[in-house]
């Protein structure tokens, strides 16, 4: 079974995109917070989408807020038995 | 209507179309799949959802606002619309990651001026926006773009309205987040105008030779009238590849230019930057560029080098140097008001930087002066068209003299929708003031800052105050006492906050700014300068001046004038700027910007803060530079 960190595979997408270095994300960390800009933003999804041969829906990403709300968009739209933590 | 123009507006074109079927609007998916619409499917796709929108009992000039991410959806719902005589309004999508409550509040500051009856959006949009279309009182309901899909209803007309070329035919708001929204008011007339002037005057396009590829924005002037409304009304084919997937592959715009042979593109300053970075040699080598004959920049300001690489990156690809082809516009003037030639390549003025700000003059100065300011030429204006520099009493200045650029011509809106006191102050006494900062040389359009404080970050316009407003909420830092700019960076402008404070801890407090801005504006904000209660120039009345602050920032001297004289700390400048430039500077440019930077800090505090902030910011070009 497939396993996901979307702490983890957050902090390397933003550093990818934007030469950024997170540290100290929770699942309570509100995205919009983290200082990227919103191009930045958009590579981001791109990248967990790339990783995860996934299609991550804009109506979904609208309301996003937190880690744990991209890690419930990450879980609805993963094949069967993928495992999202964060 | 002199006789030049085949259409007489956007209504006749798409009448017109009947048994095209052959040329017309290819549309990628995300996953690449590709929709073909010919003019005649878009005509009668226009007709069926007009029918629709009448049905729902609109009307000739009702407004209708839009919130159609999908290209393929938008193209016929807006072009229904405009054949129904009804005036859309189209709006960008709530942003990904973003904040959707302040996506709610501008999405309803333009509703509230705009006073659309409906707004059309996708099903699956609906819920997003419910919460914020239920604060708007004009709108009646929401008509979702799959309703618009099902059969003609019976009983409602399909024919086109009858407009003259002073009708409205749509609303044009501006892109960013500005506190105020106006509309700007796109007439039938001004549209065909500006239509003929980009697509025959300055592309000098042919029907059977030229293809269009655009991934911009469809609810965004260049995108609108430059790749859907210009090219159907000279029944020039367009590739349109969704935003969202530019945005989240840049490469897709270049291969996609290859593949679909495309002639004709546009994209502002920070798309090139981004064309570049992600570029990958081995996708690189399947592209063809050779065919490309225009590469159009404008939206924002145009950063020379930024161009250079893009050529130079590209060339291999059979990119040609004169494909280039920088220009300037905005919305208030329909779109375009001008382009360089077809045969230049690009060209740039370098002016003595002091002159400049002094006086006012632009004087031609050698490109290895070391107080030099350079301006890409944004070429001439069009036949029938009049660009002028006016001083601040409305006297015409003559040739590098820099002022206001003021426009003049049948591309000219009406005004701003329902705002006749701005209408004035901007469309007043026939001629259309900019609030950009520029001078002529020879007819050539050199645009050098703006009036208005304007910040433009990655095409999209935002209002210093609304950015003022959020910091001046923060705890330490006083009503009035912040002031936020640009200055010109890599790829785009970046955001400056400069603000009075008598903070203890000013590490926190930028933290606090640069925090509170992003998620309120989803900006970036690049640099946070904090400086000393009542040490930033005010106006007579009192209020914080950003123009002076700016030129102050972008001197050296902000924070500082008046409380510090140069005297002896001259010497420990010189001191720190070959320290930092042995340190550091190792590529000739990169030195070349560290000693700019070192010059334009010469009157701060001591030497080591100096080298501190010499060796941060080239840090940061390194990093940039990295990437």
């Amino acid at each position: 079974m497939a396993q996901v960190n979307i702490i983890h595979m957050f902090e390397q997408a933003a550093h990818e995109v934007s030469g950024k270095k997170l540290t100290g994300l929770t699942k309570d960390t509100v995205i919009a917070k983290l200082g990227l800009d919103s191009v930045a933003i958009m590579e981001l999804v791109a990248h967990f989408e790339e990783k995860l041969n996934v299609r991550l829906p804009d109506e979904d990403l609208a309301k996003v807020q937190t880690i744990a709300d991209l890690a419930q968009v990450v879980k609805n739209r993963a094949p069967k038995g993928t495992e999202v933590t964060w | 209507m002199p006789n030049i123009y085949r259409f007489s507006n956007l209504i006749h074109a798409l009448d017109e179309s009947k048994g095209l079927t052959e040329s017309g609007y290819t549309f990628l998916d995300r996953d690449q799949q590709e929709t073909f619409m010919s003019w005649d499917t878009l005509r009668q796709e226009a007709m069926r959802r007009a029918a629709h929108f009448r049905k729902y009992g609109l009307n000739k000039g009702d407004r209708l606002a839009m919130v159609v991410p999908d290209g393929e959806d938008f193209v016929p719902t807006f072009l229904a619309a405009v054949w129904a005589g009804l005036v859309p309004v189209p709006m960008y999508p709530p942003l990904s990651l973003g904040k959707l409550d302040s996506y709610l509040d501008t999405f309803v500051a333009i509703c509230s001026r705009a006073e659309p009856l409906y707004l059309v959006t996708p099903g699956k949009l609906q819920q997003v926006l419910w919460s914020g279309a239920a604060k708007v009182k004009s709108l009646k309901g929401i008509i979702t773009t799959e309703e618009l899909k099902e059969p003609a209803p019976a009983g409602a007309s399909q024919d086109p309205a009858q407009v003259t070329d002073d009708d409205l035919c749509f609303l044009q708001f501006t892109s960013g987040s500005t506190s105020t929204p106006k509309g700007v008011e796109v007439t039938h007339g001004s549209l065909r105008a500006n239509a003929w002037a980009i697509m025959r005057d300055g592309l000098q396009s042919e029907e059977g030779r030229d293809r269009g590829v655009s991934w911009l924005p469809l609810y965004h002037d260049m995108g609108l009238i430059g790749f859907v409304i210009s090219p159907l009304m000279h029944r020039i084919p367009v590739t349109f590849i969704p935003t969202m997937s530019f945005v989240r592959g840049a490469n897709i715009w270049l291969e996609t230019i290859s593949r679909h042979k495309g002639t004709i593109t546009f994209a502002p300053n920070f798309a090139y930057a981004l064309a570049v970075k992600r570029a990958k040699p081995e996708r690189m080598k399947e592209w063809d560029l050779s065919q490309m004959r225009v590469f159009g920049c404008g939206a924002e300001p145009i950063n020379a080098q930024v161009m250079r690489t893009f050529v130079d990156t590209f060339k291999s690809c059979g990119l040609k140097p004169e494909a280039l082809l920088p220009c300037y516009g905005m919305a208030e003037a329909t779109l375009a008001i001008s382009f360089i030639g077809l045969d230049q390549t690009l060209s740039t003025d370098v002016i003595d930087s002091d002159r400049y700000q002094t006086d006012h003059a632009a004087e031609a100065v050698h490109v290895d002066s070391k107080k030099k300011l350079e301006f890409v030429c944004c070429g001439k204006t069009f036949p029938d068209h009049e660009v002028g520099v006016f001083d601040e009493k409305g006297t015409r200045l003559k040739d590098r003299q820099v002022g206001e650029l003021w426009v003049k011509g049948p591309s000219v809106c009406r005004g701003y929708y329902k705002d006749p006191q701005t209408t004035e102050r901007t469309f007043g006494g026939g001629w259309l003031r900019t609030g950009d900062l520029g001078y002529l040389v020879d007819g050539n359009v050199y645009v050098s800052g703006r009036k208005k404080d304007l910040i433009i970050v990655n095409g999209r316009n935002y209002d210093p105050q609304r950015i003022e407003w959020i910091v001046d909420d923060l705890p330490e830092v006083r009503k009035g006492s912040s002031v936020a700019f640009s200055r010109p960076g890599a790829s785009s402008e970046e955001l400056v906050v400069v603000v009075e404070t008598r903070t203890q801890n000013p590490d926190a407090l930028k933290e606090r700014v640069s925090q509170a801005v992003t998620e309120q504006m989803q900006l970036t904000v690049a640099d946070v300068v904090l400086c000393e209660v009542g040490s930033l120039p005010k106006t007579s009345s009192g209020k914080l001046q950003r123009a002076k602050t700016r030129q102050q920032y972008l001197d050296g001297t902000v924070g500082k004038e008046g409380t510090r004289t140069l005297g002896g700390n001259a010497e420990k400048v010189t001191l720190a700027k070959h320290v930092a430039l042995s340190l550091l500077g190792r590529g000739k440019k990169r030195a070349q910007r560290l000693v700019e930077h070192s010059l334009s800090i010469r009157s701060m505090g001591d030497a080591v803060s100096k080298l501190k902030l010499a060796s941060e910011y080239m840090q940061s070009r390194m990093k940039r530079a990295r990437r």
